[in-house]
């Protein structure tokens, strides 16, 4: 048996192969005043165009490999454009100055590099998240909320 | 006292091999279990700390999660857990995990009104471990997650820890992927760490792929050949699969090692109900209905016994029974089985109309003043909103349905629940259906795909919008549920008998 922590009528049983669905968390350092932001000034960090925080820390973004599962979903979204696209963005020569990006090989990876770092902001499935990174919302809203923005499947 | 007692671990082993011979009787010797639990598997320092100035406390809560979690005899489980916040009514830790893992609604609440209260006196490491059940719970699940991963990553060697936390993933949170990477980690440390064995298969089933969950089971039972869990489980991924005579072998084997282990009881009598045989279902669900003191948990085989009468279309039995335990839920204080019961009689109602006004009922039971936490609440009223607008789509009343998806809509704009968003869905998928938008609908019917009614919504949605081999696809699919579910026991009988129907002309789906 397995235990039920619901009631008799809502026993969560596989039907067809489950699709794997998650939210996905923006985290910054937890020193980052910041606590929530929306997705179009994201969109703007990520193409390089806002790259100080409000406490004058220069922005580097941290993200996993773009072909890893589910961050062609988060490039998409925040980039507007197609992967490929979003891609050519984030890998131009003049990122290296400019609101750098930084791949990392798993979420694991990229909260440590966020939790070392005052003025990264990273990328992760929520399921990964520890309390050594800070949360923020976008557009009012965080991971789980109805309508979040960053629901992949 | 923060330290777990050394002299701990023996008894906990001794408390293993004594309930295994105890449960075992005359029938079975075995061996002293003491390297394969939790709490003798690691120092203590690897372990999450439990402090509290009682010893007997110490003990009886060790007990509690060796019972509830370890080998999974969850009534006694709870006794013991009872016991420990007995002993020491300051016991934080005890007071919540006893919150986390009662069915009973007046007891969560109260439990975890007093962890809250007596928080100061736990360790940093204990109040993170509360913050995640807490949250894991009723919905904080933000800060919960963090807790849970802080704890995993300083306790690597927790394997309790990262058995509760795996299964809450699988099991709750549909986060098969997370659940299954932690449970190998255990199986990779400790390849027979028996609840680990146990919760991947499950989390393997829940996902949709049980054929990965038999060899998982093999181990299983071998790890442990005198405890019947082994074998209940086995009886329940075979049941899975449909094989029911291999299911009732394994939950015979079980009772034969225990004949007390209720679950196995519950499974025969359930394997027989999915086979047909309602009369022999009844006569065994009795017995497991006389073999638990836990009140929710008594109710919950009483409906299952009562909706054997459903099962067998004899309609107004099945709600005379029903109508009887409405009084008895209702006395109890138990809303959600009470709002539960008035769902079934909903469902297998032969009128829209008398349907309705069940579900009116049982909207009632959920406005009136008992203990229940808004959590509870809100799912219990998504699932009555989302069985409304199913069964107003059925019987083509457009309005109904658009009435039970409004307050529905404003619940899913700020309920984090899964349920909710799912119950919304698919009664939005009920309203598009009525509307004749059929691509749409089945969009939105494909967000709730593990339940039965939206199966047939979905199945029925494809068949008009001309796309027969999914509709096809999706009817097997919900033929091929097997559980205790009401909603199974209502749609998949009609998806089977559909399939013999069409023989592969399209799919139409059953209708209420």
């Amino acid at each position: 048996m397995r235990k039920r922590l619901l009631t008799l009528g809502l026993l969560l049983i596989g039907v067809v192969s489950a699709v794997y669905a998650t939210d996905f968390a923006v985290i910054v350092h937890s020193s980052n005043p910041v606590r929530a932001t929306s997705l179009v000034e994201l969109g703007k960090i990520f193409k390089g165009k806002t790259h100080m925080w409000s406490n004058e820390r220069s922005i580097t973004i941290v993200l996993r490999d773009p072909d890893s599962p589910g961050m062609k979903f988060v490039i998409e979204k925040i980039l507007g454009g197609t992967v490929e696209e979003g891609k050519t963005i984030l890998n131009e020569p003049s990122r290296k100055t400019t609101v750098p990006v930084v791949f990392a090989s798993s979420d694991e990876e990229v909260i440590k590099i966020v939790e070392s770092s005052p003025g990264a902001i990273g990328i992760v499935d929520v399921y990964n998240i520890t309390s050594g990174v800070k949360v923020i919302k976008i557009d009012d809203k965080q991971p789980f909320d109805p309508g979040y923005v960053l629901k992949g499947r | 006292m923060r330290n777990r007692n050394p002299f701990l671990y023996p008894i906990i082993a001794l408390v293993i091999a004594g309930a295994s011979a105890g449960l075992a009787g005359a029938q079975m010797q075995q061996p002293a279990i003491t390297t394969h639990t939790a709490a003798d598997a690691a120092p203590a320092e690897e372990m999450v700390p439990v402090t509290t100035s009682s010893p007997d406390a110490r003990h009886d809560y060790e007990l509690g999660l060796l019972y509830h979690e370890d080998l999974l005899f969850v009534d006694k489980g709870l006794v013991s857990l009872r016991k420990a916040v007995k002993a020491d009514p300051h016991f934080a830790l005890g007071h919540a995990t006893l919150a986390y893992f009662t069915t009973d609604p007046v007891e969560e609440r109260h439990e975890y009104a007093l962890a809250q209260k007596d928080i100061a006196s736990a360790s940093p490491d204990e109040r993170l471990l509360i913050r995640w059940m807490d949250g894991a719970k009723n919905g904080g699940l933000v800060p919960a997650i963090a807790a849970m991963n802080d704890l995993l990553a300083k306790y690597p060697n927790d394997k309790r820890l990262a058995n509760m936390a795996s299964e809450w993933l699988c099991a709750n949170q549909a986060a098969y992927e997370h659940g299954e990477k932690i449970l190998k980690n255990v199986l990779q440390s400790d390849p027979n760490y028996f609840p680990a064995l146990n919760n991947l298969a499950y989390c393997y089933a829940l996902s949709g792929r049980p054929s990965l969950a038999p060899p998982l089971m093999d181990q299983y039972v071998v790890a442990l050949p005198a405890q019947p869990n082994p074998q209940d489980s086995y009886g329940e991924i075979m049941r899975m699969l449909g094989d029911y005579p291999a299911a009732l072998d394994h939950y015979g084997k079980a009772l034969q090692i225990d004949p007390t282990f209720n679950t196995s009881q519950v499974g025969i009598a359930s394997t027989y109900a999915l086979m047909g045989d309602q009369e022999r279902a009844r006569a065994e669900y009795l017995k497991a209905i006389s073999g638990t003191k836990e009140r929710p948990t008594k109710l919950d085989y009483r409906i299952l016994w009562a909706m054997t009468f459903y099962r067998e279309n004899q309609i107004e039995r099945g709600n005379r029974e029903m109508t009887k335990l409405v009084a008895e839920a209702h006395a109890a204080d138990l809303p959600v089985e009470e709002a539960e019961i008035y769902r079934n009689m909903a469902l297998f109602s032969t009128d829209p109309h008398h349907a309705l006004k069940s579900l009116d009922a049982a909207r009632v039971v959920l406005t009136e003043n008992h203990e229940i936490s808004q959590g509870s609440r809100e799912i219990e009223l998504a699932n009555i909103l989302q069985t409304r607008a199913y069964i107003a789509e059925r019987a083509g009343m457009a309005d109904a349905a658009q009435k039970a998806l409004k307050p529905l809509s404003a619940m899913a704009q700020t309920s984090r629940s899964n349920i909710v968003q799912q119950a919304y869905h698919s009664a939005n998928g009920a309203v598009l259906m009525t509307q004749e938008k059929y691509d749409a609908a089945i969009a939105e019917l494909m967000e709730d795909s593990q339940n039965p009614l939206s199966l047939q919504l979905l199945a029925d949605a494809q068949s008009k919008a001309g796309q027969a081999a999914d509709a096809q696809k999706t009817l097997s699919a919900l033929a091929a549920i097997n559980d205790e579910r009401v909603e199974t026991a209502f749609a998949v009988p009609q998806a089977r008998a559909a399939l013999k129907q069409n023989s592969g002309t399209g799919a139409e789906a059953g209708g209420h």
